[in-house]
């Protein structure tokens, strides 16, 4: 019997054992390729999702660990934080081989959204994914702009 | 005056050059001079192919009726923004908006070759060319086009592609231009292109699209560049166009690939490098497995799916025959280098690739020191994969990889297939950085779907493997010795590197024909031959020891090695002299006349005297020592110096901040640019600080990321780029911001410490 999970907001169920690295069922079985595979050991941050509203590496998670959990990958990933973190990696120009992005995105994604007034540094310092191009400048840059556009004062057309 | 440069020998040279002609590019085959002339005759009238309701123009660009125009690029996109590039040059040509331009990768044709790249590695100074070296290069170039070799590397993708899209771009627009004043009526001179569409001073107007067909029909104009400059975008830069996918985690690459009925093959290598597989055995029954392929040294398990094949890995029984594997270890490779340097002139094979004056008639105070550097892994964040699918009549590929035209040979010849008949497909690449120009995984990957033809079998190397099967940034230890005249200046110079030869590994193992052993090994010695400073009595050379540890191309290649031991020496040299490092660079820069890349150093060199007056060191924290440090370097025909200030408490070495000034004649896109010096210098950082492979009796030790650790967000330094457009033709810029940063962060410890620092990566000692 398959395992029942909430994935990307949708009811799903995995048909890959239960003690199959979460990753590789979302890559192989779910065709979600954006779970990127960089170290299969929670080194790298690559596979980041989030689980319940926590960051976590798809590679050290099993199927049967996710079983009425709410999983969301970087193609679920919506929401007002998700938005201003996307818009934020775009001006910033953050990308260069792009691989490790959506672990970054995914995981600032993640510890915004438990507290959108922290500072730069507070969420930078819960960010430990790799980049082996080095894009840590724009990272940071990027970080920067999406809490800004977050805690702006008045939003131009939010205001009721 | 400056003084002569080149090698001592140029004749000699010469001859081998042509040998290696010979050996290295016709792999076999004869090159005569009619046929290069005749095939380049056929190569130059080469036109994309148009689909329909295309209409093409040349050999790079196609418009369709919509008037969406397609540029192709024969270059892979690994993150150094290549394709931007050539969206951004045709948009400025063509006179468009960069979003209505998309850039696909170019065909497998000898067209797109990459000659830049293979003449880079010629052993002479292209600063100083004489007329005979002038006429060497001339034929390779010519040769090297009619050989037709697509790649990525050696920081030349911009160089290579940069003015035949400028050129077609600007025919092409003429011949819009030309077919607009046939249709609207109007002479060319009186026509606005604007946005996709021509306009006549009637009010008639035509766009692109509607152009198109007829404008292809015309005969191209010769049609006379200006020089690069400063443009609509040119010059300013333009969003790169995968930034979006790329973020929003829409962007493929090679382990990517899903085709219909997939299967997936986990692979492993022999323990030991050079290890033969004698047999595998799969020891029980596994759901989902379809089979075991046994390779020359590895195995692989192949199945329904990744997981499956990667868990089967641990049942399989394999017997390893290890007669003829390595029992290398990290201090064997650095006594066999020690040995090699201690042997001196009787060395064999000793390479003098660059020499002057007279270097046995110095005087004076004597300095000398030994620095090494170790094996380094490349760890492409996307670990190494392919895809392949094989049949009895054809074959395709899906990789990442830095040369189509390589994998399509490779694959085609482990296929028994003719090349035409293999079709390869070039997603993204998840990191290149050299590794993927060496394409044992796509044998390999080829090796393994040929066992289940007809259906596409992915290969994905886990991280271990991808790190026991790589081919490493060879380690190196070098002795270098001057003496110092009464004002400090030396008097004499001789540098001498201990290496293998990372071309001649690379060549034998793409063309198994090809001979190796003819000419000097130019890679690993760039960053301290031809150096811009006057030294007017100096030998650099190459002494050859071959370890057996595969090498290969690592991002910036010899200039990561010798810039670290040229820059710290110089350095050294410095204090010997008792002068700042600033002011006795700028010295040895001014002792070398006229000489163009020392003028161009030079230039850098006082904006770097600038930022250091202007940004004094920033204090430390409660008793942490802190210091400044410098380099400068040449860099595939770019220059760039890197100020690095650090911050020590006891034996903890933090880079704090680091500035680059940087001249690759001129930035086309200068965002990017600085990007990608940034983004080089992190790289260098993580070599410089954390880098080291070990050998064990011929096993590799680290197998992941904590036995090999790259640079963290939290340790990465602040930095800050400078672009210096000198006008002079374009060099490099992907690998340019590597090599100066290890050295100005030893130098840097110096300043802080008085420690000098000579053994990468660098690590501070309680003492």
């Amino acid at each position: 019997m398959g395992v029942d999970l909430t994935l990307n907001g949708r009811p799903q169920s995995l048909e890959s054992s239960r003690e199959t690295p979460l990753l590789w069922a979302l890559r192989d079985e779910k065709s979600l390729v954006g779970v990127k595979f960089g170290c299969g050991a929670g080194l790298c941050g690559a596979c980041t999702i989030i689980i319940d509203g926590q960051q976590a590496r798809a590679c050290q998670t099993q199927v049967g660990d996710v079983a009425g959990k709410s999983v969301t990958t970087i193609e679920g990933l919506d929401g007002a934080v998700a938005e201003a973190v996307r818009k934020a990696w775009v001006r910033a120009q953050a990308p260069q081989c792009g691989y490790c992005q959506p672990g970054f995105v995914m995981a600032t994604t993640s510890v915004i959204a438990a507290n959108p007034r922290q500072s730069r540094d507070a969420v930078l310092g819960q960010i430990t994914n790799l980049c082996r191009c080095g894009t840590y400048d724009a990272i940071r840059v990027a970080v920067g702009y999406a809490l800004d556009a977050l805690n702006a004062p008045q939003k131009q057309g939010s205001a009721q | 005056m400056t003084e002569a440069r080149g090698t001592s020998h140029g004749a000699a040279i010469a001859r081998r050059t042509f040998l290696a002609a010979a050996g290295v590019v016709g792999g076999g085959l004869l090159v005569g001079a009619g046929a290069v002339a005749w095939r380049l005759k056929s190569i130059d009238g080469y036109r994309l192919p148009a689909r329909d309701g295309e209409s093409s123009f040349g050999a790079w660009l196609r418009i369709d009726r919509d008037g969406r125009v397609e540029v192709v690029v024969p270059h892979q996109e690994m993150g150094q923004g290549i394709y931007s590039l050539a969206v951004l040059l045709a948009a400025e040509g063509l006179k468009l908006s960069p979003d209505s331009i998309r850039a696909a990768p170019a065909p497998v044709e000898a067209r797109y070759a990459n000659p830049v790249m293979l003449l880079d590695g010629l052993p002479m100074d292209d600063a100083a060319l004489t007329a005979p070296q002038k006429a060497v290069v001339w034929t390779f170039d010519k040769i090297l086009r009619a050989l037709g070799l697509q790649g990525t590397g050696g920081s030349t993708s911009t160089r290579n592609i940069a003015e035949p899209i400028r050129a077609a771009s600007a025919s092409a627009l003429d011949m819009l231009m030309r077919a607009a004043s046939d249709r609207l009526g109007a002479t060319v001179s009186t026509l606005k292109a604007e946005n996709g569409r021509i306009s006549a001073p009637n009010g008639k107007s035509a766009t692109y699209g509607e152009l198109a067909a007829d404008a292809a029909k015309l005969t191209p104009a010769e049609i006379v560049l200006p020089p690069l400059g400063p443009g609509v975008y040119v010059g300013k830069g333009a969003p790169r166009f995968d930034v979006v996918p790329k973020t929003f985690g829409r962007a493929t690459y090679g382990i990517d690939t899903r085709e219909q009925g997939q299967l997936y093959a986990a692979i492993r290598h022999s323990p030991r490098i050079g290890g033969r597989l004698e047999h595998a055995v799969l020891s029980k029954q596994i759901a989902g497995v379809r089979g075991v392929v046994e390779g020359r040294d590895y195995f692989a398990v192949v199945a329904d799916s990744y997981a499956v094949a990667l868990a089967a890995l641990d049942s399989v029984n394999a017997k390893w025959d290890d007669s003829k594997a390595l029992n290398v270890s990290t201090e064997g490779v650095m006594s066999a280098y020690r040995a090699a340097l201690e042997r001196g002139v009787d060395y064999k094979p000793r390479w003098v690739i660059d020499s002057a004056g007279d270097v046995s008639k110095a005087e004076g105070k004597a300095v000398k020191a030994r620095y090494d550097a170790p094996f380094l892994a490349h760890t492409t964040m996307e670990p190494i994969n392919a895809t392949a699918l094989v049949t009895e009549t054809s074959a395709r590929v899906w990789a990442g990889h830095q040369s189509a035209s390589l994998v399509q040979m490779m694959a085609a010849k482990t296929a028994g297939l003719d090349s035409d008949k293999v079709e390869v497909v070039t997603p993204f690449l998840g990191g290149g950085f050299g590794r993927r120009a060496d394409l044992g995984y796509v044998v390999k990957a080829v090796e393994i779907a040929s066992r289940f033809k007809g259906k596409p079998v992915q290969t994905i190397w886990s991280r271990a493997e991808d790190i026991r099967d790589d081919v490493f940034r060879p380690a190196a230890m070098a002795d270098i010795s001057a003496t110092l005249g009464t004002d400090g200046a030396p008097t004499s110079f001789v540098y001498r590197i201990a290496v293998p030869s990372v071309t001649d590994q690379f060549v034998a193992r793409a063309l198994p024909s090809a001979k190796g052993g003819l000419m000097a090994d130019r890679t690993t010695v760039d960053g301290a031959l031809f150096p811009l400073y006057g030294l007017p009595n100096r030998s650099i050379e190459n002494f050859t020891v071959d370890s057996g540890v595969p090498v290969g191309f690592w991002r910036s290649v010899g200039y990561g090695l010798n810039c670290f031991f040229m820059e710290s020496f110089v350095d050294e040299l410095a204090a010997a002299a008792s002068q700042k490092p600033l002011d006795y660079r700028a010295r040895l820069l001014g002792a070398a006349g006229d000489y163009a890349p020392a003028r161009r150093g030079a230039a850098l060199l006082e904006r770097m005297g600038r930022f250091d007056r202007d940004n004094p060191l920033a204090p430390g924290a409660d008793r942490a020592k802190t210091g400044r440090g410098f380099a400068l370097t040449e860099c595939f025909h770019s220059f760039v110096g890197q100020i690095a200030d650090v911050e020590i408490s006891g034996v903890n070495l933090r880079v704090k901040r680091v500035h680059a000034v940087v001249d690759c004649g001129f930035a086309i896109d200068p965002p990017n640019v600085a990007a990608q010096i940034r983004s080089g210098i992190n790289f260098g950082l993580t070599a410089a600080l954390f880098g080291k492979v070990d050998f064990d009796g011929g096993r590799v030790v680290p197998t992941n990321f904590d036995s090999y650790p790259l640079l963290q967000l939290d340790q990465a330094p602040e930095i800050s780029v400078e672009i210096v457009n000198s006008g002079a033709p374009l060099g490099g810029v992907g690998e340019i911001g590597t090599p100066a940063i290890a050295p100005a962060v030893a130098n840097a410890v110096f300043a802080a410490t008085g420690k000098r620092l000579r053994s990468l990566p660098l690590a501070l000692t309680g003492a």
